[in-house]
């Protein structure tokens, strides 16, 4: 088991003020990249969602590329949302 | 009363609220557990669900949630009855409310899977108290829209402002391009965007800058013959005394500088304009916050006559003039939300931070330490207006920042341009972002009705004619506490969505309960005083009267959006009453209550 991480003064003010100035910037950039990848997933294996698309020669192609985010994607495809979850 | 004692009663609290009795509540009332999973470890996926550690959501949290309001409505209601009121409800509130909700809408909503307050309240209360949720929080865009929207255009006439705020947008553009595009280092691009700004904002005093704006300003009013396009009734003008307020073309221009701000933001990539207009906007908001806070510190003892208090500790009980009304109680209560309670605050909490948190222990101190904080930030905003004593508003603020940015030997006059510069920025900020917000809540409410509203520019336009429409028929005060009613009607919300949790759970929910049961009661009287004072102060004499007729129709506006608020929150009140008697019959019956 990992050895849990010391806080140290200057480390927490670190985190702290990275925390405000960019912590959002971060999520935001990954949020925009997995929304890509999500979007594209979609279109290219939309049927293991149960969405009627034909799956084409190349979505098996690349499935093997795909199968490790095959997971959160469902999840974040499936999960309930609604306007609260664009404020944060 | 000196800036040392009110530091040491807002520490003093912050130690006693957090040690005594926050800590009290997570060991004995919540049980937070270091090893349950938290939906950031359960549903790791990287982005909206990752396990951050708790000081960086520490900073987080403050972020997201110290914005204008501990700071406008510190000094609104310290200019309507005194300091000492609006004191005692900044340390009660967040002692015995705030944090209550912060911490306990985290934890409940870590312990129910990531679940966003209005899932919540349609699982626990009723599905339509999703949608009712949802209205409301439309109405508190556009209240916000509309309250920060008219103190901006209001600040902005002041000819010390405008150039460095135009350096802003320019230095946001700029910073978006030097990252993203050049992808230079954060740091270089820190230095110049922040510096250049800094270097600006310090332009604004000089005589020749203030020259120019003052003679395009008055080229502006020059337009209409220098004579009010409308005229209205303001209860806070002529320093509480109330008076009529001259809206006159640069007003106008002000307010349309404020759109264009808030359109770039809401229609430009988010990379390219807003994210990088609030980093610069962060530090500028950081260094005037620090620095004003030592400043304050350091006052009473190298320059007593900067630290002592000049405001009269109390004023008067009701401070409503001609006929209007403005009781201590309900009004101070939704006149100061953040820094003491804010429904905001449940959104961010849980959406934004519940679904990052590490481990449950790690809830405490970035939901209870943040709030605590925010509250800091409260004090030291009643702390700058007391010590000025005289002016309203931003500028009173501005003026007590000054004086104690001026302990650092900087020039009053650069100290002010820079505190003023800094609440404009931090204002800002958040108008860019509530109407980005307004126009999703509009694609996804009228979207299948109406699809044009699907279109990025139809959304962001008609957002901002909703904004102007609220601004040029509102008046300040009723806009800033009609906005304060529809948040703190939202945290009692989120205080009774924690209540019902805990009584699901078959928990003591009596901390949560009473807060719930005062914010309730009181948010509802203050939003039917509002409707009341808009009645008698704004449409009642303008009835029948010429060119009183936008006027009056912004009145009824207002009203009716006080009125809604009410209703929208009898409802949900209903809904809740009668999903807690069942709960209640079930756990009496010995059947588990649904989750």
């Amino acid at each position: 088991m990992p050895e849990e991480k010391k806080d140290t003064f200057f480390g927490s003010v670190k985190e702290f003020i990275y925390g405000m100035a960019a912590h959002d910037m971060t999520r935001y950039a990954l949020k925009t990249r997995a929304s890509m990848e999500h979007l594209f997933i979609l279109i290219t294996m939309g049927d293991l969602l149960g969405i009627p698309i034909l799956p084409p020669y190349y979505s098996l192609r690349l499935l093997p590329y795909v199968v490790p985010q095959i997971s959160t994607w469902k999840r974040r495809m499936l999960r309930e949302k609604d306007l609260t979850d664009a404020m944060a | 009363m000196n800036t040392l004692i009110a530091l040491i009663v807002g520490a003093a609290t912050f130690y006693l609220g957090y040690s005594f009795y926050a800590k009290r509540i997570d060991e004995k009332i919540i049980k937070s557990d270091p090893k349950k999973a938290t939906p950031a470890k359960m549903y790791m996926d990287g982005v909206d669900f990752s396990p951050a550690s708790r000081n960086i959501l520490y900073g987080y949290q403050f972020k997201s949630i110290a914005a204008a309001g501990p700071i406008v409505g510190a000094i609104t209601a310290a200019g309507l009855w005194g300091w000492l009121p609006a004191l005692l409800w900044l340390i009660l509130g967040v002692t015995f409310v705030g944090w209550v909700q912060d911490y306990s809408a985290m934890m409940m909503a870590a312990r129910r899977d990531g679940d966003s307050i209005s899932a919540i309240a349609y699982k626990l209360v009723s599905p339509r108290s999703r949608t009712i949720l949802l209205i409301f929080l439309f109405l508190y865009l556009l209240l916000i829209a509309g309250a920060f929207g008219n103190l901006l255009a209001g600040v902005l006439t002041n000819p010390t402002i405008p150039l460095g705020i135009t350096m802003l947008a320019l230095a946001g553009l700029l910073g978006g391009q030097m990252l993203y595009r050049w992808k230079m280092d954060i740091a270089v691009v820190t230095i110049v965007t922040v510096g250049l700004t800094l270097l600006v904002i310090a332009l604004g005093p000089v005589a020749a800058v203030q020259g120019a704006v003052k003679g395009f300003n008055g080229w502006l009013d020059a337009l209409n013959a220098n004579q009010p396009i409308v005229s209205l009734f303001d209860p806070t003008a002529a320093a509480y005394a109330g008076g009529f307020v001259n809206i006159k073309v640069s007003y106008v221009f002000w307010l349309t500088f404020v759109a264009v701000f808030s359109y770039l933001g809401a229609a430009l990539p988010v990379w390219r304009y807003a994210q990088p207009v609030n980093y610069v906007g962060f530090w500028i908001m950081a260094l005037t916050i620090l620095g004003g806070a030592l400043g304050a510190a350091i006052a009473f003892f190298v320059k007593p006559e900067l630290a002592n208090f000049a405001l009269p500790a109390f004023k008067v009980w009701d401070a409503g003039v001609k006929g209007t009304l403005q009781p201590l109680w309900p009004m101070l209560f939704v006149t100061i939300a953040c820094g003491a309670i804010s429904g905001w605050h449940a959104l961010v909490s849980t959406v934004g931070t519940a679904r990052q948190l590490e481990n449950e222990t790690d809830a405490l101190p970035v939901g209870a330490g943040s709030m605590f904080s925010e509250m800091l930030l409260g004090v030291l905003a009643l702390m700058a207006v007391s010590v000025a004593g005289k002016g309203v508003g931003a500028a009173a603020f501005a003026t007590g920042v000054g004086n104690f940015l001026s302990i650092f030997g900087l020039d009053p006059k650069y100290g002010s341009a820079l505190a003023l510069a800094a609440f404009v920025i931090i204002v800002i900020t958040v108008m860019q972002l509530v109407i980005r917000f307004m126009r999703v809540a509009l694609t996804e409410a009228l979207g299948d009705a109406m699809p044009i509203m699907r279109n990025l520019h139809v959304g962001t336009i008609t957002s901002l004619v909703c904004m102007f429409l609220v601004v040029l028929t509102g008046t300040f005060v009723y806009l800033w506490q009609l906005f304060g009613g529809a948040n703190q009607l939202m945290a009692s919300l989120a205080l009774m969505l924690v209540t019902l949790w805990l009584v699901s759970e078959r928990r003591n929910a009596l901390y949560a309960a009473l807060p719930m049961l005062f914010m309730y009661v009181t948010t509802i009287a203050a939003n039917l005083v509002t409707a009341w004072n808009l009645w008698a102060g704004v449409v009642q004499p303008g009835l029948g009267k010429a060119n009183y007729e936008v006027v009056v129709f912004g009145g009824l506006l207002m009203i009716a959006i006080a009125l809604l608020l009410v209703l929208l929150a009898l409802f949900i009140g209903w809904d809740a009453w009668q999903s807690y008697s069942r709960m209640k019959s079930q756990q009496r019956a010995g059947v588990e209550a649904p989750a």
